[in-house]
């Protein structure tokens, strides 16, 4: 690589990790001022905190893009990292800008879980699938996030159609049944993941509706 | 809502506090810390800690942490402006401490040794550095330390 003049370019701003289910992925956004220049970026990451090394990110070396998937690099998740990244123009080059120090296990998001529905007259069946966390490849077995964490509770929020009227209950089990509903009356269902621990940011679940049947008495009158 | 380190039962901390205290002021204290490439609270201090290690352990960890770090830091956590966060954080730990009677039995000698010889790891790693410098290593490393403590949490 063509050395550059380090200075030459303010540096690349707003340096983080984004992390769900353990994908860690480094994103940043361009220096100041240089949003629309024609730039291009290079990544090197810390062995881990404690440890002595820069390392190179090969893949992400003179890229345009603006984010770089360092998941395999952080994926010892009790040990935290560092990740930096420097803006190259021609042979101008910034500083690096380096995040702080990333600890996946306290700091990814935890995904929405699967959510199942299934009714009778008067009650709605939630079965709930905790994710996946992320794997180098498909033919790697499959984690669940439950088994990282296994105080992981989930937030269960039910709206009734007709009473336009929302209730939520915090649930550890995976399955749950709400009973003593109205018959024939549309339920939709969100549900969130929750670690207890530090604050993290939760995606909820879609949104699935259901009715609940008809009432059978008032059928056969 | 308990802390239960072997024998050592804990009750009355919300550990939910102590996360949401330290979140509060990790960014900052951690920017402090540039000796990236040393870690007090190694695997080797926290990894396989049995149950009847972990209240001798965690007993020591707590009073060098009120006696030796958070005592100096006070001024810091002014300036920080998360001086609030900083008591909260301190207090529980004190209060932790106050309600933590290891067995001094001889029968415990070997364990209570075990737990010595963990601390002291994480100790001599302490003093290798300028005092200041392993002060703010040792409160940026509070993450990993109520990490280990949550594992002896009971909601």
């Amino acid at each position: 690589a063509v050395p550059c003049v380090s200075g030459g370019l303010p540096k690349p701003t707003n340096i983080t990790f984004f992390s769900i289910n353990m994908r860690n992925i480094l994103q940043w956004s361009p220096p100041e001022g240089l949003q629309e220049a024609e730039l291009t970026y290079t990544v090197q990451y810390f062995i881990r905190y404690g440890q002595k090394k820069w390392l190179n990110k090969s893949e992400c070396r003179n890229i345009n893009r603006t984010c770089c998937d360092l998941s395999v690099e952080t994926s010892d998740y009790e040990h935290q990292y560092y990740a930096k990244v420097k803006a190259i123009w021609e042979t101008n080059c910034s500083k690096w800008a380096e995040t702080g120090r990333f600890y996946p296990f306290l700091e990814t998001q935890i995904g929405p879980p699967e959510v199942a529905l299934s009714t009778d007259e008067k009650s709605i069946s939630i079965v709930l699938t905790a994710p996946e966390k992320w794997k180098r490849n498909p033919e790697e077995s499959s984690i669940s996030m439950q088994q990282i964490y296994s105080n992981l509770k989930y937030n269960v929020s039910v709206y009734n159609a007709k009473s336009n009227r929302t209730w939520s209950q915090c649930v550890t089990n995976r399955t749950l049944v709400l009973s003593w509903l109205e018959p024939d009356t549309l339920y939709c269902v969100r549900v969130e993941t929750f670690v207890p621990g530090p604050p993290r940011l939760a995606q909820p679940s879609e949104k699935q509706c259901v009715r609940t049947q008809k009432d059978q008495t008032s059928a056969l009158k | 809502q308990e802390f239960q380190f072997g024998p050592c039962r804990v009750e009355g901390v919300v550990l939910q506090e102590l996360w949401e205290a330290f979140w509060a002021m990790k960014d900052i204290v951690q920017a402090k810390d540039n000796i990236t490439n040393v870690r007090l609270l190694r695997k080797e201090v926290l990894q396989n800690v049995s149950n009847a290690e972990s209240c001798y352990l965690i007993r020591a960890l707590l009073k060098f942490y009120l006696n030796t770090v958070f005592k100096n830091y006070q001024d810091k956590a002014a300036d920080f402006r998360v001086r609030k966060s900083f008591s909260t954080l301190a207090n529980n730990f004190v209060v932790i401490v106050s309600k933590l009677q290891p067995s001094q039995e001889n029968e415990m000698f070997s364990v209570s040794d075990s737990a010595r010889r963990r601390f002291l790891l994480f100790q001599r790693a302490f003093k290798q550095l300028d005092i200041e410098a392993a002060q703010t290593k040792a409160f940026g490393e509070v993450d990993i330390l109520l990490t280990w403590m949550e594992k002896f949490y009971q909601l």
